[in-house]
């Protein structure tokens, strides 16, 4: 990595519930363009770290840099307005609402109406500014007013991403994007993956297939008992060194 | 990446038949009684179900702008009774024709306000929330009537609202026209009604993408209670008279017309021409039996039918929607 300062970074970060600490002394840096896995067994803490930076949860202790400022995310919203986008294992769609509706939706485009006193939705810029969304992740569905319910998982995936774009958000966090998918619907979201590394957005992805991590990450950071216990670049790492890695604890 | 349908989009004429497949059968049962019905297609008649149409479709639409934020308003008839009952009061005590219509809007907003209030800050279920406003309703209608309608040679100015006519039609029919104009311009075209229809959707969603949940809950029960007011404003105005418990025949009515709404124009989801169309056909249903001389019960065995019916129809299209309490 050429750049000098990380896009953000945790310092000494820990969360703890009650007298659980799930999270103790972590340091992470990541760059712009990284997509950086975490990895590690059930328990590790990856939901928690997750939970911090998408600010769903506050952390007990340290503090989380973004862009070289320090952070204080109170809510997923929080995270949101700063550029950080967290895409939930259940997507958080609605699944019968278009893809349009579920693209913009909180944000939704007006235009207009009876001078400035009213405003209406602007549904043709909003169709036409979705399909543009998912052609960057170079998926193009026929009708934008298709129920989100009659996707495939990949399609949903790309609605989920496209939504994040609309946020104008730079950091993407993926929690176990391709669980529960096929073969062929998940060669399709590591190929969304590449395509987010490609337009340097920064992903964080958490996940428990170590061949699609070795597919698309640049970098894994091993979390055990709370702690990270390695973090490298991947660099042509297989999926068995990765997975000796993880049960080892970065031994 | 090649250009992809959507995995799994229905053909072509099986999606017209979900759309507009009730719409047609309900176009049918009115072309039927307009054959065979004596005196149902006598001009009078016509304008009678029109107007009936009028009362059921407003309370109608509030029921369906609170199923579309996912509750349930089984106060809707007992808030009009009681918003009918305060307006006749103020009418009797000789109030003008104005004050009783702001006393029967505010008794709906308010009932309505509560309702939400209930469900958002208390989290009390909408279906039992609104069952118990419905019973202080109840109960506070009688207190204010005694158990005795309100009757009596009432002003022009209030009567009026619902019994004159402007450019030559019925003022029901312009107040029907307005509202559901008003509810229809609301969900499709403003940015609440999309957050609105998010919230009813998928709510932890909804609150993710930033909006406002709770009070959009709390706005889809105010307009229930509300147009449940206007509809009393009507009742009232058309009867020149007030009673407790006179909106209680349109509560099972306008349930079976939002739920038979949802099974066309747009499969599964409360909506207006839905709603509209269906109040039509199922006043048209029940004055039709009466002229073709079914006795008064079917009535009551038909719409207990429709209501099953519809709902077992598009129980596809519901799963995760409506029916949460």
């Amino acid at each position: 990595m050429t750049e000098v300062s990380p896009l953000f970074s945790l310092r000494d970060v820990s969360k703890r519930y009650g007298a659980v600490e799930a999270l103790t002394g972590v340091d992470l840096d990541v760059y712009s363009g990284d997509v950086i896995a975490i990895c590690g067994d059930n328990g590790a803490g990856k939901s928690t770290l997750i939970k911090v930076l998408s600010g769903a949860e506050i952390a007990s202790g340290g503090e989380i840099m973004l862009a070289g400022r320090r952070m204080h995310f109170r809510s997923p919203q929080d995270a949101l307005a700063q550029g950080v986008a967290t895409i939930y294992q259940d997507l958080a769609l609605a699944p019968r609402l278009s893809i349009t509706a579920n693209i913009f939706m909180g944000a939704e485009l007006t235009r207009p109406l009876l001078g400035r006193f009213l405003r209406v939705l602007d549904k043709a810029r909003m169709a036409k500014q979705a399909e543009a969304y998912l052609k960057r992740l170079a998926v193009s569905i026929d009708d934008m007013s298709t129920p989100v319910e009659r996707l495939s998982g990949g399609q949903r995936q790309a609605v989920a991403i496209s939504r994040a774009l609309r946020w104008n958000a730079n950091v993407i966090i993926m929690d176990e994007p391709t669980a529960a998918l096929g073969v062929r619907e998940t060669a399709m979201v590591l190929d969304l993956i590449r395509r987010l590394r490609e337009t340097r957005h920064t992903v964080v992805l958490i996940s428990h297939n170590m061949a699609d991590v070795v597919a698309v990450a640049t970098r894994v950071a091993i979390l055990k008992s709370g702690r990270k216990v390695f973090d490298t670049p991947i660099d042509g790492m297989s999926a068995g060194r990765l997975a000796g890695l993880i049960m080892s604890g970065g031994q | 990446m090649s250009r992809q349908p959507a995995a799994g989009s229905p053909p072509r004429i099986a999606a017209i038949l979900q759309r507009y497949g009730t719409a047609l059968a309900g176009a049918g049962v009115i072309t039927f009684f307009l054959v065979m019905a004596p005196n149902f297609s006598s001009p009078g008649n016509l304008l009678n179900i029109v107007k009936e149409t009028s009362f059921l479709a407003i309370l109608a639409l509030g029921f369906a702008l609170a199923l579309t934020v996912s509750e349930l308003d089984l106060s809707i008839a007992d808030i009009a009774s009681l918003a009918a009952v305060t307006a006749g009061w103020c009418i009797q005590a000789g109030q003008s024709p104005g004050i009783a219509v702001a006393a029967a809007l505010a008794i709906g907003t308010a009932l309505g306000a509560a309702n939400g209030f209930g469900v958002t800050v208390l989290k009390v279920p909408s279906l039992i929330m609104t069952l118990g406003t419905a019973a202080i309703a109840k109960g506070i209608s009688f207190y204010i009537t005694q158990g005795v309608a309100f009757v009596g040679r009432w002003p022009e100015g209030f009567t009026g609202i619902a019994r004159g006519a402007t450019f030559g039609v019925s003022n029901l029919i312009w107040s029907l026209v307005l509202v559901g104009i008003f509810c229809l311009f609301l969900m499709k075209s403003t940015q609440t009604g999309a957050h609105m229809t998010a919230t009813g959707e998928a709510e932890e969603a909804a609150r993710l993408a930033g909006i406002a949940t709770k009070s959009m809950k709390r706005l889809g029960m105010i307009l229930a209670g509300v147009l449940a007011g206007i509809t009393a404003i009507l009742l009232a105005a058309n009867l020149s008279s007030a009673a407790p418990n006179m909106a209680g025949d349109f509560f099972l009515y306008a349930i079976a017309a939002v739920l038979l709404g949802m099974t066309m124009f747009e499969p599964g989801h409360p909506n207006v021409p839905g709603t509209v169309l269906s109040a039509l056909v199922l006043k048209s249903l029940g004055n039709g039996l009466v002229l073709l001389g079914a006795p008064y019960y079917a009535q009551d065995i038909v719409l207990g039918a429709v209501i099953i019916g519809s709902v077992a129809l598009s129980a596809g299209f519901m799963q995760n929607a409506a029916f949460k309490v």
